[in-house]
């Protein structure tokens, strides 16, 4: 009988309307490596941030060896045996080795409010030795160091207190193969001590073959537990992406030719360290979909098109052989552009509806030729565009701020209808949106390709790209691996099979 | 070149200051080599820097963890005047300068903190208002006329007491930059706040403490600055301003070289090197307009030179 380390108990956890974990239900046991998979969105992360206290818990439980937890954040939650390694960056610039691996744990070496550094300094080189990572020194600052050495650190940090539960959370696409060897031997490690380890991958051979069990999550809820010894990798894809889709709110044609003329090509570009020499073409009237894990560079190319990334090398060239170096000229010739990151690069939150949608057009809405606003030409402009995109708003004085996240994907998108965009680059147009504001943009997106607009639209949501595309490009670890006409023979598992 | 990349960072950093020290001398050297930069003469510059090298100090602890205080004038002057009446009116001597001083400095420290955090509005907003109330402050105290500090407690104007002040000053910040938690929480906040309080670090606690830091360091340099020009005059309309500049400058040095981790030593050879041009223009004789343009765009060079911007960073 297997002795259960962790008991997960209806645990529910809502950011606004979205329903991130619904009531999920199961155990972990001791000396396991416990793998959490599931799409992007399934829930996986804000579970085990929830365990490790990056998250407060909204409903539910934690149950860690019969008793009861509520980690108020890291360090509390390190003070009951559970330590976490993330997917990003993890440790603090401006910090030594030693402070990073000891941060929040000071007290052991203050002496009367000043702290022994070369004591502390002592332990973490003698950690980093045991660990084999001799190289790495512990007085010297953590940024003298590379993204995969910075990992490493972040090993030690988490594990040196030998914890209960360690959270490794899509750490190993970080890592190169030697790193992630690192990474499997301290796994192995955890468990030959008696300890716990929950893994999260989306590389399902590596889950397969490292861990004991896996657990699937999918859209917030609980699917099954199963032993890794017992289900083959196509299994495991079934389980993750076995949804029925309900509702018919994609598009529903099929074999419909799409027009030869090109509207822009993208030849050899590169982004040093996100993508590598992709090429494709964008015809007139097309919805061109890109998939792949979240790392894999799709989002890079986005911004490659926009002139929006930084060393960009290759072209971006229009029909008319305009080159498209900088996001001036990209907005200059009618093409558009929303981010992933909606907040932060989108939208300008803290002013109105009407100037968000306004931005980009200011220079159309001026008394005659002259540089003043004519400010009733503006409010019209806003006014027209946000009740054609149907924004719920009280006026277009309202600021933006006090939008849901689908009124706030539509002023984005009203802002590029206004523009009179001609090519629309959509980076995770439906992220966070609830289901009717989801199919008033794909709505949207039909109208716009019947208009004879071209929109590249990049997603992590396999069904909406199968479902709205023409054709869907895959890339995996920054570069093309493969290409899928639309047809309804497409399923979520012919685009896995490129993506892993 | 591939041999100046082997070095320690550390060195490196020592390297590109004493070249600037080196350089700034060497130009002004040049231009007027008969009444500039004798050995004597950068005694006397360098006694002059350590004045704004205390507060330069202090308020590293503030601008690291990505705040500002634009109160750093009407701080000086208030615990300047404050200090002076003590040591003077009350006769507490040399306890009533330094205490006094350095009191009000830390309660103004604390008043910026602890406002910063309750309203929760932007650190430069709130110390701009409130230097507005601790300027009127001293001017009521010193009821409109100027305190002098009488000759027999000038002692840390000159030789060895601004040294022994200003060393103590050092030594208090180097300890705790690298010896305390309170040092390396600094540092925490200043690169990541959320991921800083998700390691249970009281984050608006050690913003306080860093406010009420920097401020007893304003407030040391307050002594200096009186003993050194012997007495203080309360000004108001923000006119106090003017004595935030040099101060801010050392600090940005100090955040220049903090990737060769000698932030403290950067701030003190920084402000070295303001001195340096301050009086180079002066033996030239040059008109304070062009002294300041110059100056100016001086500095904004070697920042500019020694601060290295990722692609995509965003700059404020």
């Amino acid at each position: 009988m297997d002795e259960v380390r962790l008991q997960v108990s209806h645990m529910i956890k809502n950011f606004g309307i979205t329903k991130a974990l619904k009531d999920v239900s199961f155990n972990i046991n001791k000396g396991e490596v416990h793998a959490l998979i599931g799409e992007n969105g399934s829930g996986k992360s804000t579970l085990t941030n929830m365990l490790c206290g990056i998250y407060p818990i909204d409903s539910g439980t934690f149950t860690l060896d019969g008793v009861e937890i509520h980690p108020k954040n890291q360090v509390d939650a390190n003070n009951h045996g559970v330590s976490i390694i993330v997917q990003e960056l993890g440790t603090l610039s401006g910090l030594t080795v030693a402070e990073n691996i000891f941060l929040g744990h000071e007290e052991r070496f203050i002496t009367a409010g000043f702290r022994n550094t070369n004591a502390m300094n002592a332990e973490a080189n003698r950690l980093l030795k045991e660990y084999g990572f001799d190289r790495i020194k512990a007085s010297s600052l953590v940024d003298d160091y590379n993204f995969e050495d910075r990992k490493l650190i972040e090993i030690v940090k988490a594990t040196y207190f030998k914890p209960k539960i360690v959270v490794i959370d899509e750490t190993t696409t970080a890592l190169s193969q030697e790193g992630r060897e690192e990474l499997y031997k301290h796994m192995d490690r955890i468990r030959a001590e008696g300890n716990t380890v929950i893994f999260i991958s989306h590389d399902l051979p590596e889950v397969l073959a490292k861990s004991d069990t896996i657990t699937v999550l999918r859209d917030g809820e609980y699917i099954t537990t199963v032993k890794s010894a017992d289900i083959t990798e196509d299994d495991l894809k079934k389980l993750m992406v076995g949804r029925e889709v309900t509702g018919n709110y994609y598009r529903a044609d099929y074999g419909e030719e799409v027009s030869q003329e090109v509207v822009l090509k993208v030849k050899n570009v590169t982004v040093p360290g996100k993508i590598e020499d992709v090429s494709f073409e964008l015809h007139k009237g097309e919805i061109l979909g890109f998939g792949g894990l979240s790392e894999s560079g799709m989002h890079e190319v986005g911004k490659a098109i926009f002139g929006a990334s930084y060393g960009r090398q290759g072209q971006v060239e229009l029909a008319d052989g305009t080159q498209i170096n900088d996001i001036q000229t990209a907005i200059r010739h009618s093409i558009a552009y929303t981010s992933k990151d909606r907040d932060n690069e989108s939208v300008v939150i803290n002013q109105s509806i009407g100037d968000n949608i306004a931005l980009p057009s200011l220079s159309h809405l001026t008394y005659g030729k002259s540089m003043f606003l004519d400010w009733s030409k503006v409010r019209t402009f806003a006014d027209k565009f946000a009740k054609e995109m149907s924004v719920k708003m009280v006026n277009t004085e309202q600021f933006v701020s006090e939008l849901s996240g689908g009124n706030k994907q539509k002023v984005v998108l009203a802002r590029w209808i206004g523009r009179g965009s001609d090519i629309v680059v959509l980076d995770s147009p439906t992220r966070g949106i609830d289901i009717k504001v989801k199919q008033d943009i794909y709505q949207l997106m039909d109208r716009m390709r019947k208009e004879g607009k071209s929109i590249i639209m990049i997603s992590e949501e396999l069904m909406e790209l199968i479902g709205m595309c023409d054709r869907i490009i895959i890339l995996k670890d920054g570069k093309l691996n493969g290409e899928i006409s639309r047809s309804q023979e497409v399923n979520e598992n012919s685009l896995i099979s490129m993506m892993v | 070149m591939n041999g100046f990349n082997q070095l320690s960072g550390a060195t490196k950093g020592y390297i590109v200051l004493i070249s600037l020290v080196f350089l700034s001398w060497a130009v002004f050297k040049f231009l007027t080599p008969d009444n500039f930069g004798s050995y004597n003469n950068l005694i006397s510059y360098f006694q002059a820097s350590l004045i704004a090298t205390v507060g330069a100090i202090g308020f590293y602890f503030v601008m690291d963890m990505g705040m500002f205080d634009f109160s750093i004038g009407a701080n000086i002057i208030l615990s300047a005047i404050i200090g002076c009446q003590l040591a003077n009116q009350f006769e507490l001597g040399y306890f009533g300068l330094i205490f006094g001083s350095i009191a009000t400095g830390a309660l103004v420290g604390l008043c910026n903190g602890y406002f910063y955090v309750k309203l929760r509005i932007p650190s430069m907003i709130v110390t701009a208002g409130l230097a507005l109330i601790y300027e009127s402050i001293a001017n009521y105290m010193a009821g409109g006329v100027e305190q002098t500090l009488p000759s027999d407690l000038r002692a840390f104007g000159q030789m060895p007491g601004n040294i022994i002040l200003a060393f103590i000053t050092f030594i208090i910040a180097y300890l705790v930059l690298n010896y305390t938690k309170f040092g390396t929480y600094t540092y925490a906040i200043g690169s990541d706040e959320f991921v800083a309080k998700n390691m249970g670090i009281n984050v608006d606690k050690y913003k306080v403490l860093a406010f009420i830091l920097s401020g007893a360091f304003f407030g040391a340099m307050a002594v200096l600055t009186i003993s050194y020009g012997s007495s203080m005059v309360a000004v108001t309309g923000m006119a106090s301003m003017s004595r935030n500049f040099i101060p801010t400058m050392g600090c940005f040095f100090g955040l220049a070289f903090m990737k060769y981790g000698i932030p403290l030593q950067a701030i003190i050879l920084g402000e070295f090197i303001v001195n340096i041009i301050f009086f180079g223009f002066i033996s030239l004789g040059a008109p304070t307009a062009i002294q300041d343009v110059i100056t100016g765009l001086a500095l904004l060079i070697i920042i500019t030179l020694t601060t290295k911007v990722n692609p995509g960073e965003i700059v404020k």
